[in-house]
Parts: structure tokens; sequence; C-alpha cells
């Protein structure tokens, strides 16, 4: 008999989860589960005994599953199809059906992207995140998440659609939006691992949103290591570029610092070719640490490589930024420095970031209505959800499946 | 509003709208003439010669086919485009047509609309009473408000269309009109003294010829009379019209400080969170340059390990599944139901299938 793994560990999150204690929401999660999912049944149940030889978890399976219905194809990628949708009981709440191809490599089992996004995702809800509503499988054995509609298209849209202007106030908007849901992952110990424009995703009321856990993971206890291959290139920061295996929140902030410096840039703040380049792009503006600079540098993997007979590099002044960045104003670059410190432990944390002066000085963050919109970005939105972490969108390993060290 | 109230008040709107208004009349005659005159004669284009010469020139439709005629709202009279174009072209002339002497513009010429100058001349003054009197029902407290402010307005129609007190209507329409743009712009408030100037130059001419210490006193029993009053008084001379029962216009609060964390605050309640623990498991993880170089933050890891050791606290399961069941229809036995329905089938779940 076939029976889906998934869904005997798993607890169905239900639409209906009201509580904001993300501990509370955890220990309630079974007993919501049974109650939510399996009391539809007991009528059917009853009625019919001899039902197809179902047991227990594809009744279940099958009571979730018949909530949405999903339609038209949003996007196809090599990891997952992307359907629109709705739920049964109200045809206008739209949502998205993510359904993860079966992998070759994980022939026996979820792809750990599947695995992490589903498990990070139902215990994170922020109106900055994308909402999880449910997960079921289908009878091909795949794995369809139930994802939150979002029509307007993604940030990197946005700063690419020349025809679309937009401001200090509208940037300040975006980004304390996205710092929000940054400060939330990382109060609830998620690290996302892969935040980039492309993941960040605009809601029908222009709300921004995180989205994509498919590189996500907690926090890691000391003496753990952690694979330093994450985050997409131009986002990821000098410690992973280096080989760190034990890293925090940290490297979220430098990618939001990259984002938000790309919104005001309308351009990628820190492009590069490959990786080894990368490093290079870094430091051409941020300098060469040395030991002073950040304390044990030295003893990072892949220190020796890169940085033991280089040319000693100076940082940009800031005169450089003022002028690569003039939307963002004095205490918006002050921000960003911070949030791009090179050593680790000097960079903000997320709390720290909400609490700088850049958000309540003038001028104030635009209301999300009045924000600027994309149209049609509804097939962007497919597109996104698709692709699979840590890549960039045309990049030349597209088709080439991740090997991570998940340590 | 009670019901009561109501009745009175759209019974009054009824006889206001469709009862002895000469428009609706006049309207009605309009609509009568017409219809038998064009089907009798069948010559519509021609129905009334005398409408097709131009009261100035006396040329007629017949020769000059394409004859527009043109009013103009300061007298309505009727005259030809060639005419307009004749006389006012060099400015502002007076009416051609004897008798009236008004001047007119050449830009406020325009066609008319309706056949009735009379409804035309209606249908302006309404026009221009109903811009500057846009309240709403809403903007007053009772229904009755309402109507007497709908009464008062018509009354001012009224007075226009039939030239009642047309001179002291026009200047109370004036005084509004200033009244109302000051509250709707009050960044913009001229002094509207023209009128008290003008009372106190009456007043002040009497006074100079008689002597100093009079005017004196005078001018300081005026301000002292018109000083206590105060907004009250101003208000009431100032807009020319008062209407009772108005709700009070609220000012749109002010906006609140932009709060970065739109509401959210995650802090611990049962324990406090020092910074910094000390033990010996610790110390050889604090004091690793893979660590700390690599951007692990020890206190992340304290914070989560507290968070984690104090989850469960004021958690009560048993108050949460009381609260729970009273409040909704009882799940928790259907879904335990459930459970047992499957369990007495037979079919009970598998687990060693699933592995």
């Amino acid at each position: 008999m076939a029976v889906s793994p998934v869904l005997s560990p798993k607890p169905n999150p239900p639409g209906t989860k009201a509580t904001t204690n993300a501990s509370k929401a955890k220990a309630l999660a079974i007993l919501n589960h049974s109650r939510s999912v399996s009391s539809p049944i007991a009528p059917s149940a009853a009625t019919t005994p001899g039902d197809g030889g179902q047991d227990l978890a594809e009744q279940m399976n099958d009571e979730v599953r018949r909530q949405f219905v999903s339609g038209s194809r949003l996007g196809e990628g090599t990891y997952a199809i992307v359907y629109r949708g709705h739920f049964r009981s109200d045809p206008s709440k739209l949502v998205a059906i993510k359904k993860m191809k079966l992998n070759a490599e994980f022939k026996d089992g979820i792809t750990l992207d599947s695995i992490r996004e589903m498990r990070h995702l139902c215990e994170l809800d922020h109106p900055n995140i994308i909402k999880l509503y449910a997960v079921f499988t289908t009878k091909d054995q795949n794995i369809s998440l139930v994802l939150e509609h979002l029509p307007r298209g993604d940030l990197e849209g946005l700063w690419k659609d020349h025809s679309i202007m937009y401001g200090g106030a509208d940037i300040k908007s975006w980004s304390n939006m996205l710092c929000q849901a940054v400060w939330f992952c990382h109060e609830s110990r998620v690290l996302h691992r892969d935040i980039k424009g492309n993941n960040l995703l605009i809601a029908a009321d222009n709300t921004l949103k995180l989205a994509d856990f498919g590189l996500a993971r907690g926090f890691a206890d000391p003496g753990r290591p952690m694979t330093s291959n994450v985050i997409t290139r131009f986002y990821r920061p000098p410690e992973l570029l280096l080989g760190s295996q034990h890293y925090g929140g940290c490297v979220d902030i430098w990618s939001t610092a990259c984002v938000i410096a790309e919104l005001a840039l309308r351009d990628f703040f820190l492009p590069s070719e490959t990786d080894l380049a990368q490093l290079s792009v870094i430091t051409d503006v941020f300098g060469i640490p040395t030991e002073t600079d950040w304390p044990g540098i030295s003893s990072l993997r892949h220190w020796e490589v890169n940085f033991k007979s280089a040319a000693p590099k100076r940082p940009q002044p800031l005169s450089f930024w003022r002028q690569r960045l003039p939307l963002l104003g004095d205490d918006g670059i002050d921000l960003l420095r911070g949030m791009m410190a090179m050593d680790p432990a000097k960079r903000l944390s997320a709390e720290q970031v909400l609490k700088h002066a850049y958000w309540t000085n003038y001028p104030r963050p635009t209301k999300k209505e009045d924000l600027p919109r994309q149209g049609d970005g509804e097939k962007k939105m497919g597109e996104d959800l698709k692709r699979a972490g840590g890549e960039l969108e045309s990049g030349r390993t597209d088709k080439v499946a991740r090997k991570l060290n998940f340590g | 509003m009670s019901k009561v109230a109501r009745a009175p008040g759209a019974s009054k709107r009824l006889a206001e709208d469709g009862g002895a208004s000469p428009l609706s009349n006049s309207l009605h005659h309009l609509s009568l003439q017409q219809s038998p005159s064009k089907a009798s004669k069948a010559t519509p284009a021609f129905a009334d010669s005398s409408s097709d010469i131009c009261p100035v020139c006396k040329s007629s439709r017949y020769l000059n086919p394409n004859m527009k005629f043109l009013v103009n709202p300061e007298c309505y009279h009727k005259m030809c485009e060639s005419c307009v174009d004749r006389i006012f072209s060099h400015g502002p002339a007076p009416c051609p047509i004897a008798g009236c002497k008004r001047t007119l513009r050449k830009a406020k010429f325009r066609s008319q609309t309706f056949e009735d100058l009379k409804v035309e001349r209606e249908v302006d003054i309404r026009r221009r009473v109903a811009k500057l009197f846009d309240k709403q029902e809403s903007d007053f407290e009772t229904l009755i408000d309402y109507n007497n402010y709908l009464e008062q307005v018509e009354e001012i129609n009224w007075n226009l269309i039939l030239g009642i007190d047309v001179e002291k209507t026009e200047q109370r329409l004036r005084k509004w009109e200033e009244a109302r743009k000051a509250d709707l712009n009050p960044n913009a408030i001229r002094r509207v003294t023209e009128p008290d100037t003008s009372q106190l130059s009456d007043t002040s001419h009497v006074i100079l010829k008689k002597g100093a210490t009079q005017r004196k006193v005078l001018m300081s029993s005026s301000a002292s009379n018109l000083n206590p009053l105060g907004g009250g008084d101003d208000a009431e001379r100032d807009t020319g019209f008062v209407f009772r029962g108005l709700k009070k216009r609220k000012a749109p609060e002010p906006e609140k400080p932009f709060d970065p964390f739109d509401g959210w605050s995650i802090e611990p309640q049962y324990y406090s969170f020092q910074g910094d623990y000390n033990h010996n498991w610790f110390t050889a993880m604090k004091n690793d340059p893979q660590h700390y170089a690599g951007g692990y933050d020890m206190r992340e890891y304290y914070s989560r390990a507290l968070c984690d050791a104090f989850g469960g606290m004021g958690i009560f399961i048993e108050d949460e599944m009381t609260a729970r069941d009273t409040q909704g229809f009882d799940d928790a036995g259907l879904g335990t139901q459930s459970v047992a329905t499957v369990a007495a089938g037979g079919r009970d779940v598998d687990m060693a299938d699933i592995f």
C-alpha cells in the first residue's frame, strides 16, 4: 500500500492558525491537526466503511487536497511546476500550488528543498513572509505546497522595469518590509540563506513577501558545521566566500543590504562572473580586511588563497557611497554600511537594523497602497516559485542539480 | 433617525421635487408645445419662423442656413453668431437689444440648451447655487436639519429666479463662497475685512464729525463688543448663511510616527536574557576563531537555547482545550470518534508499512 511519507510527520498547517506565539503554535499543531482534518472525514468514514482501502493518512491527504482547486499552469522549472488555484470553499481566495517534481537524486524520499520549505514556512506566520496554506500529495507521489498567491511580480523585476519610477520613500518602505521579514525569521531562529530580489514577491496589496525557503535552516548549535556554499553569488557575504562553516543571522543581513542597495541603484550592487571574482568585487568596495579589522580572519579556510599575499586595498570613502546611492541619503548609507560591515561580528543584527534612525527619519516610508506597482506579475511569480534556491536566473549551471554538504 | 421624522421629511422632498416647481411646469409645457406643432406642421426645422430671424441684424435662416443663435447668461437675449462676432470682438460692449443696457463679453456667449430661455436661466441659477450648497444628508445631525437646509437653499434659488432681494442674496452668497473656500483650504484664508471696514467706515464717518473722545469710546466699545462674541459671531458674519444641525468637521488624526517593527514585538516572558553565559562547554567554542571570525554569534545560540527551554511555559493545554470546546461545536470529540470508527473498522494505520 502506497502511503505518502509526508503526511504522518507533517502536521497540516490549518488556515486558522491565529496564534502568534511560535512555540505555542508548535505545541498545538498536533491538536489542531487532528481536529481540523479528521473531523470532516468522520461522516464519510462512517457512511462508507469500505472506502477503497484507504488508510487514515490517505483520507487526510485527500481531505486537504479536496480543499483546493488547481487551475492553469503559471510556470515550470527544473524542480517544480507552479499552478494557479483557489480554495474550493471560496473561489475568490487565490493560491499558488507548487508541485515539486520528483528528483532523480532523491528517489526514496522528498527533496531537501521541499522539506526545508515546508518545515520552516509552516512555523513562520508574518505578513511579510509568504504563507504556506497546506501540503498534500497527488497520486504520482508528488508533493504540492499550497502557497499564498502573490500576483505582482518580484522586487528584481520591479527595479529592472524602467517604466516604473520610484523614490527614496518607496525604497524605504520596501526595505522595511524586507527587514521585518528577516528580523522575524531570525527571531524564530530560521536562517533564510537565499535573500535576493527574485525571492521577494509582491502581493496584490503591494506587501513585500519573503519567499523560497528552499535553503533555509535553523540556527546551528555551536560546533556543528554548516555548508558555506549557500546564498546566490551576488548576495553572498565575505565570511561565506572565505569558507566559514559557523555563521549566524549576519549572512542574511549582508544579502538584505545588497537588495536595498540594488533597489537604490537599479542595478546589481556587487555583480561578478565567478565565485572567485566575487571576493575581489567586494574588496574593491570594502577593502581587504586585516587581522585588526576582523579578528581571527586568518583562521578562515579560504583566507590563505585569497588574502595572504594580496596587495592591500583600502575601503571606499563615504563620498563613493554618496555618489553611488544618492537615493538613500546619509542615514540610509550609514545603515547600509552597518549592515555590510566586513567583520560579521561588527555587522548589525536584524533587530539593530530595525532600530536604526533611517526608518523614522524623513522621508516617511510610502504607504503600501501608494507604492508603485508592476502589472502582469503572475507569470513572474510562477517563474520565481519554480526556481530552486541558490541559483542566478540565467546562470550557466541552471540545469545542474546542486550538491550541498548538509552538515 | 426615527421613522416618524423620516416620513415628513421624505414627503417634503417629494413636494419640492415634483410639486409646484415652475421649472418642471415649464419643462412640461415645453414638451407639450413642441410635439403637436411639429406633428401638425411637419417642418421641424422651421417650426417658428420668428425665432429664426436674428433680432439684431434681422438676417434669417432662409438666407443663411448655417446661422447659430447664442445667448449670454447676463441677460439671455438671443442673437446670431455673426452679430456676436461683430459687436463683441473688440471687448465688452452693451447688449444691442433695445432697453437692455447690460455689458456683455464675448467669452460668456454660448448656445442655449433649452428652448425656453426662462428655463435656461433657472437651470443656470440652480446650477450655480447647487455648486455652493453641496452638503449631504450625512453632514447633518438629523433629517429635519437637512430638510431645513434644503428649504433654505430652495429659498435662495427662488429669490434669485424671481428677483427678490437679489443684491442682498448675492452678497450673502459671496460671503458664503469665501467662507467655504477658507474652510476647504485653511492655508489660503484671506483677511475678509472688506465688509467690516465698510461698516466701520460708515459709522466712523459719523463719529469723526463729532469728536475724538467720543470716537475713542465708541471704538473701544465696538471692539469690546466684537471681541467677547469671538468665533461664533465671526463665523456667522463671515459665512452669510447659518444652517443648524451641521456636524462639526473633524480634522483628520495626525499620523502616528512610523514604527519599523509594525507593531510586532518578541520579548521573552519568563526569563531575561543576559547576553553572556559562562559554562565550560561554551568557552572552547567562544574562543574558537572559526566561530567568532566566521560570524557565529553565541548570543543567538543562548537566546535560542533559553527560548527552547522556556517555550512550553504558560501553555495550559487543558484550558485551551476547554476554551476551544466551548467556543465551537465539539470538534475534538469528532476527531477521536473518527479515529475510533476507523479503528473499529479493522483497518488500523499500519505504521510498519510506511518505512
